[in-house]
């Protein structure tokens, strides 16, 4: 697997509790019946055609799995087919308008799932419990290597039970009240019994069946007559195409070859607009950190921590490295989860208190390396810019742009820069902030002073089911990282897609997908 | 005793087979040792953070690291010859299945710029040299200059801001080539990557032949054979272009050559699934087996282009066939 590919896999596992409201709302079946064609100033949506999506960073490891992706191209593929329990809206609200009906937290550890009666997969088949445990089964076999696996270590699996064609309870090892997010994430599909991953036939509850495909290049989806939203989908078939270069992409989308693209270079957005065409800007969670190991000199010393927090010019960075698409962070991550401490001050650049710490610290003239990698769009940029605004207060930063940073030295570095997709708090907080999390980069928490109780303070969050008492736990754990964290955070980024002047319905989403979500699965989009 | 020598043309050519098969050897060796044999634990580097016990020793397996480097090399040269290029690493396929598809599209985008590129170029360069230092000659010498500093991404560029995007909308911009299909099933896409591509190689020729042709016309039997009365057209014909041909065929297969393992970048601007955008790929995914196939492959068509240069030269050129 390369190097790039981990990463993808980890902005895929990103969806897997994607940031969003927490559980309370979901738990009462608080929506009607779904809306199908949403109406607007694009007009009534209307039936038929042929749209051609360009999409980068895919190659011969395109893979076609319900439940799993490796490149970009495939997070576009599993939405013309696969759909979750839960769905997140375009402002990355739960709602109970995917495969169930609702989703009620029982009791601490324990979930029952209703789903929405009547739901047909591409095959005819009616979709049911059973269904659904094999899902979960299949995410939870470790060997499968899918994309949601960690997502399930709370969960009892084995001891999942159907209680009626449409209602399974889903038992718990441990108290998990980020479970309504795990169950909306793009990864935890329903996928028929006896589901396998490509050659074999794709069948899923989606708008688009799965007509060819071949890994690198193309692959085509056609109209599912037979969904269960109602006048839904509208295009005749869906081509996902691969790029290797975003180039080619803008010149596609320009020249009429394609209908929309992922990823629009931001110097291309005026260029995009000038033709009457579209740019879909939106503002996601996602974000590339500056990471100080907490344990490693200098970044052992509070001090310096602080120092090179006080270094870095926000609004600055936000404008060099994304063209000012996104916005300020304040070394906190999450900025969307209702837990996101906004009582904090935001952090600005002070090169006097900078200095003063650093020479309390005993590093007057500080002289360290900062490695990263052309991992994703603008790490390299932000060491950079990071590097040149540090030498104001007299530190001297040597970027190293190692193609193999995720190799043997990723997560034993003292200073690194990362990057990160959207998340909710705590499902972050699990992947990247504790002894146990697969990718901790500033080995937080402490193992004294402030923040040591951070992982007990999680244990407690997990287990509180009164999400104003959840948040003030969380509040007290954000504090922690704020004052003596690892992180520099100096923003959070956005998307920017770009689409033809006959697509209509896409809205800018602060979910983790391109596009909308790819236009909520191909199926809330149309040609006018 | 005497030393087995085969003379005449023939001969040549199969002095110069075995030369080119001398030289792949070498180059196999070279490849091989440079991706497989040197790297302390190519397995490692490949799987990266990825790397279990387990799947190292799976992968060592099937890279026959386990074995000796001698039996490596044999192992892989073997299924070399017999057209067994192993299993890519990424695609998780037969790397002749991966690769035949990508190798039809560059060949066809190739040969479509060398036979339109070619003639063309010859045609440019002798013109200019018979019209030396007339309207022509100047005009097409400067412009030929221009268009080989332009970097070939720029003329992809603006050839496609001209005739795709921007001032006319009468060519596609991109020129993907869908599963299952081939470049000659829609043809329109091939013209602005083939017109890329030769305005890349095209200046180079044409200078050259411009130059040989020169050379050639102020040489001693050119003048004897205007001097013998003969008309001009038959000078230029039968006596000045096929002596200037010579050192043009080696330009051509210099440049083609180049186009081989070059045309990357062409294949990146027009979204052209060909041999260059798989081998950045297989670069990436230190995807081992496709990487050698590839330097191997462009290894080859190196070797074969300049033998075919040779012959030809030899072919046009009366003083080195009557020396064989």
């Amino acid at each position: 697997m390369t190097d790039v590919s981990r990463r993808q896999l980890l902005v895929g596992a990103a969806g897997l509790a994607a940031v969003g409201g927490l559980a309370a709302a979901c738990g009462s079946s608080s929506s009607s019946a779904p809306s199908t064609g949403s109406t607007g100033a694009a007009g009534a949506p209307k039936r038929g055609g042929s749209f051609r999506l360009g999409v980068t960073g895919g190659g011969s490891k395109d893979i076609m799995d319900g439940q799993n992706i490796i490149t970009k191209p495939d997070q576009a593929r599993l939405m013309t087919a696969f759909e979750t329990l839960l769905l997140f809206d375009e402002n990355y609200q739960l709602t109970t308008n995917g495969l169930a009906e609702s989703v009620t937290q029982d009791n601490p550890k324990q979930y029952t799932i209703k789903l929405r009666p009547g739901i047909e997969f591409q095959n005819g088949k009616t979709m049911t419990a059973d269904d659904v445990i094999y899902s979960f089964q299949r995410i939870g076999t470790k060997k499968f290597g899918l994309t949601g696996y960690a997502a399930t270590a709370t969960m009892d699996i084995a001891g999942m039970k159907k209680l009626d064609k449409y209602t399974v309870q889903l038992p718990l090892k441990s108290p998990d009240s980020t479970i309504p997010q795990t169950l909306g994430s793009y990864t935890f599909n329903i996928v028929p019994t006896g589901y396998q991953a490509y050659p074999h036939p794709q069948v899923g509850t989606g708008a688009y069946k799965l007509k060819s495909f071949a890994p690198g290049q193309q692959s085509v989806h056609e109209r599912n007559p037979n969904y269960w939203r109602s006048g839904q989908p509208y295009f005749d078939t869906v081509t996902i195409i691969d790029f290797s270069d975003s180039t080619a992409q803008v010149n596609g989308l320009l020249g009429g070859q394609i209908d929309a693209m992922t990823d629009l270079p931001p110097s291309q957005v005026k260029v995009v607009q000038a033709r009457g065409m579209g740019a879909l800007v939106s503002k996601t969670g996602g974000w590339l950190p500056i990471c100080m190991a907490i344990d490693i000199p200098p970044f052992d010393d509070v001090r310096v921590r602080q120092a090179m927090r006080l270094i870095v010019d926000r609004p600055q960075m936000l404008q060099q490295v994304a063209s000012g698409y996104g916005f300020v962070g304040n070394d906190l991550y999450a900025p969307f989860d209702p837990g996101y401490d906004k009582a904090l001050p935001q952090r600005h650049q002070d090169i006097t208190q900078a200095k003063s710490l650093l020479k309390a610290a005993g590093h007057a003239n500080l002289s360290v390396d900062l490695h990263t990698t052309n991992g994703a769009a603008g790490m390299v940029e932000t060491a950079t810019v990071f590097a040149n605004q540090a030498s104001a207060a007299g530190v001297k930063i040597n970027v190293i742009n190692d193609p193999n940073f995720y190799g043997n030295q990723y997560l034993k570095l003292a200073f690194s820069v990362d990057f990160w997709g959207t998340r909710a708090y705590l499902n972050q907080v699990q992947q990247g902030s504790l002894p146990t999390s697969p990718y901790n980069e500033t080995h937080w928490p402490p193992k004294s002073g402030t923040g040591s109780n951070f992982e007990s303070l999680y244990n407690q969050a997990l287990a509180e089911t009164d999400s104003t008492k959840r948040i003030a736990i969380m509040h007290e754990m954000q504090q922690a990282e704020y004052n003596v964290g690892g992180y520099i955070i100096p923003f959070f980024g956005g998307l920017i897609d770009g689409y033809g002047a006959k697509v209509k319905g896409l809205k800018p989403s602060k979910g983790t997908l391109n596009l909308d979500s790819f236009g909520h699965g191909f199926r809330t989009i149309w040609f006018g | 005793m005497s030393r087995f020598r085969p003379s005449g043309v023939w001969g040549f050519i199969l002095r110069r087979l075995l030369l080119g098969v001398v030289v792949l050897i070498l180059v196999s060796i070279l490849v091989f040792l440079a991706t497989q044999a040197l790297p302390s634990d190519p397995a490692l580097a490949i799987l990266g953070r990825s790397a279990t016990p387990a799947s190292l020793a799976a992968l060592r397996r099937q890279l026959h690291l386990d074995r000796s480097v001698i039996d490596q090399y044999w192992t892989w040269v073997t299924g070399l010859l017999h057209g067994n290029l192993g299993t890519s690493l990424a695609a998780q396929e037969p790397v002749t299945t991966l690769l035949s598809p990508k190798l039809v599209n560059s060949a066809v985008l190739v040969a479509v710029a060398a036979v339109v590129s070619i003639p063309l170029s010859i045609a440019i360069g002798a013109w200019a040299a018979l019209k030396r230092d007339k309207a022509f000659d100047r005009t097409s010498s400067n412009l030929l200059l221009a268009l080989a500093a332009l970097p070939e991404f720029v003329v992809a560029l603006v050839l496609v801001i001209v005739f795709a995007t921007t001032v006319f909308h009468v060519l596609p911009a991109i020129s993907t080539v869908p599963p299952g299909s081939r470049p000659w099933n829609n043809w329109v896409a091939l013209v602005l990557p083939t017109i890329t591509l030769v305005i890349a190689v095209a200046p180079y020729v044409a200078r050259i032949m411009r130059a040989s042709m020169i050379e050639v016309l102020e040489s001693d039997y050119v003048e004897m054979a205007r001097l013998k009365g003969l008309p001009e057209r038959t000078v230029l014909v039968r006596h000045a272009l096929p002596n200037a041909l010579g050192p043009v065929f080696q330009v051509i297969a210099l440049n083609l050559a180049y186009l081989a393992g070059g045309i990357i970048i062409i294949e990146f601007v027009f979204n052209y699934s060909g041999i260059g955008g798989a081998i950045t790929e297989a670069v990436v995914n230190h995807d081992l087996p496709v990487v050698q196939a590839l330097a191997i492959l462009i290894a080859a068509v190196y070797v074969i282009l300049n033998l075919l240069a040779d012959v030809a030269t030899i072919l046009v050129t009366p003083k080195l066939r009557t020396q064989l």
